[in-house]
């Protein structure tokens, strides 16, 4: 029996649902009274321990447990929500994740782990009002005693338990769950008192499925735990499985109602019931008489076979309820609003989709492919120039671009959950540093490419501590300037011109140029007679090997954050810009492309080589003809209508040699960030749909070219990376000059 | 034609056959004949369509759309020996899967001829020379003593090692 596939969704399900703790954990903090936040807070610890149960990850549930009755104790109002409250569960919520990671790897947790998941367990118990002292290896077992215990004695009148009837769906075992492992972790709330297995559905042995499941079970069992906490139990396999479950003194014609819904001879359930001692034999009789003489007047009832009994159309189990005046109209109405409400419910929760992300990106890839084809079939309907086949192509081709869109918006995830992480960190560092520092967060919808938001994390990670370390002054200091005692870190992100946008910014003291002068010149940066622009300066801090902490802290200060942020984010073809002022603040702004994968594409040409810029990044085409032409030639730049536009000659840059000069040129204008520039270069050849393919490792330290393509002909295009050109344009037009220039900053 | 098919058909891949292992496929490049072992090869194309790619030393002459697949194509005349191959009608892209820091790579060499396929077994092979051959010593793996003469064996991984081209990149860029 293959469990992965269920681990895994479990692996994955428990990250999600400990992240969402976390948040409600800190939404807490602002608002400690918001009962919603502590419900949300309890489910996802219960769910946690309920999957971890059932998969027999006994270190998961034991902690998780303890920390669940904290929880619970905390919904009843019974402890205080206090800032170390929070603080302990957030502890705890870190403590399930490694515990879960730990499993996920096969692991064990290491030492200081353990013991600090110890201490947890002996604070979680002082709130609890328990002996800390409990010994760690009877946990499980000290954990859920006292919950039955306590309330033992008036639970033991007769018919004082659940009675629980349990199908599991045949498929049960294919879908990788065991039974009995439920029946285990049932055990943990409370005591089977009496338990019959049901073999009815058994078929013939020599038609047996090995692979299928035909167990029932009639359970009685006793415990105080809510009905559906019970229902918990069995939330894996409660869409393959049928349940029911009576509570405790109830109405003998729950029972009945359970017997009638039960795929089983009926007579048979009910001697089990009686044998349970869950109904009495004359209580049983008068249920069964009531309901069968509702059910002649239908059709006649075939008590034995696979069907459910429902299927036979008895009279709806409620009208019978309500006839024999054992239940209002009122309440069988309101049941059934709340079966509309979960059934709702769980039609929203399908919505959603969990893919393989490999799946995806094989989706990704094929949709290129199509892309690639589509277009070729294009090139060949305007050669033919037949007007039907050129219609046809066009629809096509449009139909293909909405495909495009729609995989690759597949990819597109939120920046918010990314966003999110960063409440914690800000809130535990700046206690660590002793500062009261908050974090603002807009622009948490704006969507990127998944790939691009799983490698930033790290970057803004960085950021963020370097801005709440060394951005944002001590408390006193800021006192003293007049500002908030209650520093702010903002992290925003938005879209611009192709690109997204995110920034990083503090409230704090901003750079101070002579001192990263100082030190630059200290550790041999930049030469001690330089006269650099205040720009310049604040570039330095992300040269490898600088910092200047006067001391060394765990969260920076090592000299190794900046360089590293700025590789990273270059590694996205993104780049990285900083904005500081003295005493307001500093902000840094990241820019990444949108997607990694496919881009509009604008086909230029030079000689018989074609070349594709991002159709986000132009502003315009013009023609480079005549005495502009010449003029341009000698001044280097273009008089775009007042306003200076400096120009980049392809040819020359890539040293494109032809035999004959061009007899036209045009000028494409890009622009990127806030700086504009033109691109000279011989045809335009209009828009494309372009599949990214990367160049590969050989090509890596190749500038001003970002991959290639491959078009609908067959031939191979290099887009161009208008950063780089632009880059190389500002420092020179030769690669070894910008080289030097990207390596001195 | 194909080579890596008729090579699924001989031998499975998981268990390589040491007689696959002893095979090498011979080609030309100027006067000089060389050898590659056989398994590292994946097929053999004709020359053409090759998209130059600016900025690059002399021996990356370009890639090539392989069946939708970029694959940079190396002038190996122009790495061995610092000396660029004219085109011919015989002139081939030999596609060779290269193991670069632990990941398999496609690349594809332009050689003046492909010639045949051979056996050296090993008692065959000697030591290359230590100086002396146009040839990079450490590009050498050995030379195989056929009887028509010697080949030169390449040890491909180093010869398309991607670090070692990436410094000479740099060192030309700069220079």
């Amino acid at each position: 029996m293959n469990l992965e596939p269920a681990l895994e969704a479990f692996f994955a399900e428990a990250d999600e649902l400990l992240t969402r703790m976390e948040e409600s954990l800190l939404g807490l903090e602002s608002a400690p009274d918001d009962s919603e936040l502590i419900n949300d807070i309890f489910r996802a610890a219960h769910t946690i321990k309920g999957t971890a149960g059932v998969f027999g990850f006994d270190d998961v549930v034991r902690f998780t447990h303890e920390v669940e009755s904290v929880l619970d104790r905390v919904r009843d109002g019974e402890i205080a929500v206090t800032p170390d409250v929070i603080g302990l569960f957030l502890r705890n919520k870190d403590h399930i994740g490694a515990l879960v990671r730990a499993v996920a790897e096969k692991t064990d947790i290491d030492d200081a782990q353990r013991a600090d998941g110890e201490t947890q367990l002996a604070e979680l118990r002082v709130l609890l009002g328990k002996p800390a002292a409990v010994p760690a290896a009877t946990g499980l077992v000290a954990a859920d005693k006292p919950a039955v215990g306590a309330s033992a004695p008036d639970m033991e009148s007769g018919s004082g338990n659940w009675h629980l009837s349990l199908r599991f769906g045949t498929d049960v075992l294919r879908g990788g769950m065991d039974p009995l492992s439920f029946l285990r972790y049932l055990r943990t709330l409370g005591d089977i008192v009496h338990l019959t297995t049901v073999i009815e559905a058994l078929p013939n042995w020599l038609k047996l499925d090995p692979e299928s499941c035909y167990l029932g079970f009639e359970i009685d069992f006793r415990s105080d735990a809510s009905k559906a906490e019970i229902e918990g139990v069995f939330e894996f396999v409660r869409d393959e499985c049928v349940l029911h479950i009576v509570p405790p003194h109830a109405q003998v014609s729950e029972y009945i109602s359970v017997i009638r819904a039960l795929p089983e001879d009926v007579t048979m359930l009910g001697e089990m019931l009686v044998a349970s001692g869950a109904l009495t034999r004359a209580e049983l009789e008068r249920g069964l008489a009531l309901q069968a003489g509702a059910a002649s007047a239908a059709v006649e009832p075939t008590a034995e076979g696979e069907q459910p009994a429902a299927a036979v159309a008895p009279p709806p189990l409620g009208e019978i309820l309500v006839e024999t005046g054992a239940v209002s109209p009122g309440v069988v109405d309101a049941a059934l609003t709340r079966q509309k409400q979960v059934k709702d419910a769980k039609a929203q929760e399908a919505r959603s989709l969990r893919i393989d992300a490999d799946k995806l990106d094989q989706l990704i890839e094929l949709v290129g492919e199509l892309v690639v084809a589509s277009a070729g079939v294009q090139n060949v309907a305007q050669m033919l120039a037949q007007s039907q086949l050129t219609e046809a192509s066009e629809v096509l081709s449009r139909l293909v671009e909405e495909v495009r869109d729609q995989a690759l918006s597949l990819r597109m995830v939120q920046i918010g959950a990314t966003f999110q992480r960063f409440q914690r960190v800000v809130r535990d560092v700046s206690r660590d540093l002793g500062k009261d520092i908050e974090l603002q967060i807009s622009g948490a919808d704006t969507e990127l490419d998944k790939t691009v938001v799983e490698r930033i994390g790290d970057p803004l990670m960085h950021l963020v501590r370097n801005s709440m370390d060394h951005g944002i002054e001590p408390t006193e200091v800021r006192i003293a300037a007049g500002k908030s005692a209650r520093a702010k870190v903002m992290l925003n992100a938005y879209h611009e011109a192709g690109s997204i946008v995110i920034d990083v910014a503090d409230d704090g003291g901003g750079l101070n140029r002579a001192k990263i002068l100082r030190k630059a010149i200290e550790r041999g940066l930049v030469p001690e007679e330089n006269q650099l622009s205040d720009r310049e300066i604040d570039r330095l801090i992300f040269e490898p090997g600088f910092s200047t902490a006067d001391a060394v802290s765990n969260l920076s200060g090592r000299g190794v954050g900046m360089d590293v942020v700025r590789r990273d984010i270059e590694a996205l073809r993104g780049t990285v810009e900083i904005d500081t002022e003295p005493g307001k603040g500093t902000r840094i702004r990241i820019r990444l492309p949108l997607t990694l994968a496919i881009i509009d594409g604008f086909r230029v040409g030079i000689d018989k080589a074609s070349f594709v810029l991002p159709v986000d990044m132009i502003v315009e085409c013009v023609e480079l003809a005549g005495a502009t032409r010449d003029a341009a030639r000698i001044r280097g730049y273009l008089d775009m209508r007042g306003e200076v536009l400096p120009l980049l000659w392809l040819r020359q840059v890539f040293d494109i040699h032809s035999d004959a000069p061009p007899r036209r040129e045009n000028v494409v204008v890009v622009q990127f960030g806030q700086t504009k520039a033109g691109i000279v270069v011989d045809h335009l050849m209009g828009e494309h749909q372009t599949v990214i393919r990367p160049l590969g490792k050989l090509f890596s330290s190749l500038r001003g070219v970002s991959g290639s393509t491959i078009l609908g002909s067959g031939e191979i295009a290099l887009i161009l990376d208008v950063a780089g050109l632009m880059k190389m344009a500002v420092s020179g037009t030769t690669v070894s000059q910008a080289e030097l220039a990207g390596s001195a900053g | 034609m194909n080579a890596r098919n008729a090579l699924a058909l001989a031998v499975p891949d998981e268990d390589p056959d040491a007689d696959q292992q002893e095979q090498y496929l011979t080609f030309r490049l100027g006067d000089e004949s060389y050898a590659l072992g056989l398994l590292s090869v994946k097929e053999i194309i004709e020359y053409g369509g090759v998209t130059q790619v600016p900025m690059m030393p002399g021996f990356v002459r370009g890639v090539i759309n392989l069946r939708g697949r970029v694959v940079p194509v190396i002038d190996l005349a122009a790495r061995l020996r610092s000396e660029s191959a004219a085109v011919t009608r015989r002139t081939c892209i030999v596609i060779v899967e290269v193991e670069n820091e632990g990941e398999a790579q496609d690349m594809g060499i332009i050689v003046d001829a492909v010639s045949q396929v051979v056996d050296i077994p090993p008692e065959a092979v000697e030591p290359g020379p230590s100086f002396g051959a146009k040839v990079r010593a450490d590009f050498i793996a050995g030379m195989g003593k056929l009887d028509e003469g010697f080949v030169i064996m390449l040890d491909i991984d180093r010869v398309l090692s991607g670090e070692d081209m990436a410094a000479v990149n740099d060192m030309k860029a700069v220079a």
